[in-house]
């Protein structure tokens, strides 16, 4: 965890009994090599400092912002 | 008359138009072609050639009328669903008229065929698909990028001039960078998407044009709009230039060669560069991924992950079980990135008129491993494109890829322009100005596959 990855065989086995979905040797290895690549920069989304970026509602991705 | 086939989407327009060509001719040509190099390429997974003539014979004396294309396979035709290069969806499909459909079918176009894709349009490469990959007609050993690898492989092999693919993370932009292509992603909400099974949901995808050049283009790319693109002035481009790992952990080639564009374009517009900070490009690329999966999955059950088809490839039926697992907070944080880039966006568009940087940082991979090598190490094709791409998606803005030189190994370099929301029109003007610097020479290279052979002369 000292580089602030959740183990992939922690993670994957707990999320995927919680939902129930059955997986095998070869979905679990592909899981993990997903979660390898994923998850370390999911970490640094989450520590983002976005507490002064006021969300826009319904945006219209078609125009720029709203101020 | 298969040499036809080696002009572009404009000139087979004007041929058909003047009477020069007879575009059942032309199409007769386009379906032997198909079945001369298809072999090598398998860009196109699906012909019906009665369907192409019906649609022939009742053709609008529209913008198209008699020139064949093809249409990714991510689209329904009235005939047949669209598979979506998978063995399997987990969402339901049918034939019918999508809008890309109905925009080609109004503007006099042949349907030719359908355009192989990376299977559940999930990667850059096209190296996975449920017809088997895609090759890229610059090295058929190559991938021709993804997810459009198809559309891309048929317009750079010259089986058509131009080619429908659709952008929710690059996936136009790619394949024109790996294949020598001109690819524009529109602004979210401008191209026809209706009948695309994620339609109401996203937020990411757009259809968007493949064609040899901006032109072609934006001839195609006015058929889908439903609306003219006009040719406007470049003169005076204010061009912004990041300085960061999206320009600069590039391979030395593809960075030497974007430069020299730039400052070409620079020159032929009369304009300046200027260096502007973006930063969290990174994030904002996991941002993308993190809404795009969730639109993506949303219906999705866990009894479905329990009895997906055999026939999906391992990679996805692993991504997708891992995919459900993504925590809900991460999309929400997804959502307030998307915010902060468009701001951030919005305030650049004030100062620049485009942003540029290399539309992928390597030259096509090899199919049969799609790595690439960066200053910064060996990484995977998919990993490297992401950065590059994603936030013209996440943040609604268009963008455009144009070839701007070749690799030692012979293969395609690409720059990528973006602009602000509705300022698509802009790209293709940039990108002709581009092409006009550099005599046109990049969009008229032409892969050694694209040579006839004398069979097919």
């Amino acid at each position: 965890m000292a580089d602030g990855t959740a183990p992939a065989d922690e993670f994957i086995p707990a999320g995927l009994a919680a939902l129930g979905i059955e997986a095998d040797e070869v979905d679990l290895a592909v899981m993990a090599a997903v979660h390898g690549l994923l998850w370390p920069p999911l970490q640094e989304l989450l520590a983002l400092d976005t507490e002064d970026v006021d969300p826009e509602r319904c945006p219209d991705l078609s125009k720029a912002p709203s101020a | 008359m298969s040499g036809a086939l080696d002009l572009g989407l404009r000139a087979q327009a004007a041929a058909v138009a003047s009477g020069e060509l007879d575009p059942g001719e032309l199409l007769d040509a386009a379906l032997a072609r198909i079945e001369a190099r298809n072999p090598a390429l398998n860009a196109v997974v699906e012909t019906f050639p009665e369907r192409s003539r019906e649609m022939l014979a009742a053709a609008p004396d529209g913008p198209l009328n008699g020139v064949p294309v093809v249409i990714k396979d991510e689209w329904p035709l009235p005939w047949r669903a669209q598979r979506f290069g998978a063995a399997e969806l987990t969402v339901p499909t049918a034939p019918g008229e999508s809008g890309p459909y109905r925009a080609l079918r109004d503007a006099g176009a042949t349907i030719v065929g359908v355009g192989n894709m990376h299977e559940l349009g999930a990667g850059s490469t096209g190296a996975v698909s449920y017809y088997g990959a895609a090759h890229n007609p610059w090295d058929t050993e190559r991938c021709p990028g993804g997810s459009s690898s198809g559309p891309a492989a048929a317009v750079a092999g010259r089986l058509v001039a131009g080619a429908v693919g659709a952008d929710g993370l690059g996936s136009v932009r790619f394949p024109a960078a790996y294949c020598g292509l001109t690819g524009l992603k529109p602004t979210f909400g401008r191209a026809a998407m209706e009948g695309h099974h994620m339609a109401p949901l996203t937020t990411m995808i757009v259809s968007g044009p493949l064609c040899a050049d901006a032109a072609d283009c934006r001839l195609l790319g006015s058929v889908l709009y439903g609306e003219e693109l006009a040719v406007g002035d470049p003169s005076g481009l204010r061009i912004g230039v990041v300085r960061s790992e999206v320009s600069e952990d590039v391979a030395p080639e593809v960075r030497a060669a974007c430069e020299a564009a730039i400052e070409a374009l620079r020159a032929e517009t009369g304009g300046e560069l200027r260096e502007i900070e973006l930063p969290d490009l990174e994030t904002a690329a996991l941002a993308g991924i993190l809404i795009i999966n969730s639109e993506s999955m949303s219906g999705t059950t866990p009894q479905q992950l329990n009895r997906l088809s055999p026939e999906l490839s391992p990679i996805a039926r692993g991504t997708l079980k891992y995919r459900m697992l993504l925590p809900a907070v991460a999309t929400a944080q997804a959502q307030r990135v998307r915010t902060l880039m468009r701001r951030r966006l919005a305030a650049l568009f004030a100062e620049v008129d485009v942003i540029a940087w290399p539309t992928v940082p390597a030259p096509s991979p090899p199919l049969e491993a799609p790595v690439v090598e960066l200053p910064s190490g060996a990484i995977g094709a998919d990993q490297a494109n992401a950065r590059s791409a994603a936030l013209a998606n996440l943040t609604g803005i268009p963008a455009i890829s144009m070839p701007v030189g070749l690799s030692e190994d012979g293969l395609p370099i690409a720059l990528q322009l973006q602009a602000a929301w509705g300022a698509d029109e802009l790209l293709l003007d940039a990108a002709e100005a581009l092409e006009q610097a550099n005599g046109r020479r990049w969009v008229e290279s032409r892969p050694p596959l694209a040579d006839a052979s004398p069979a097919e002369a």
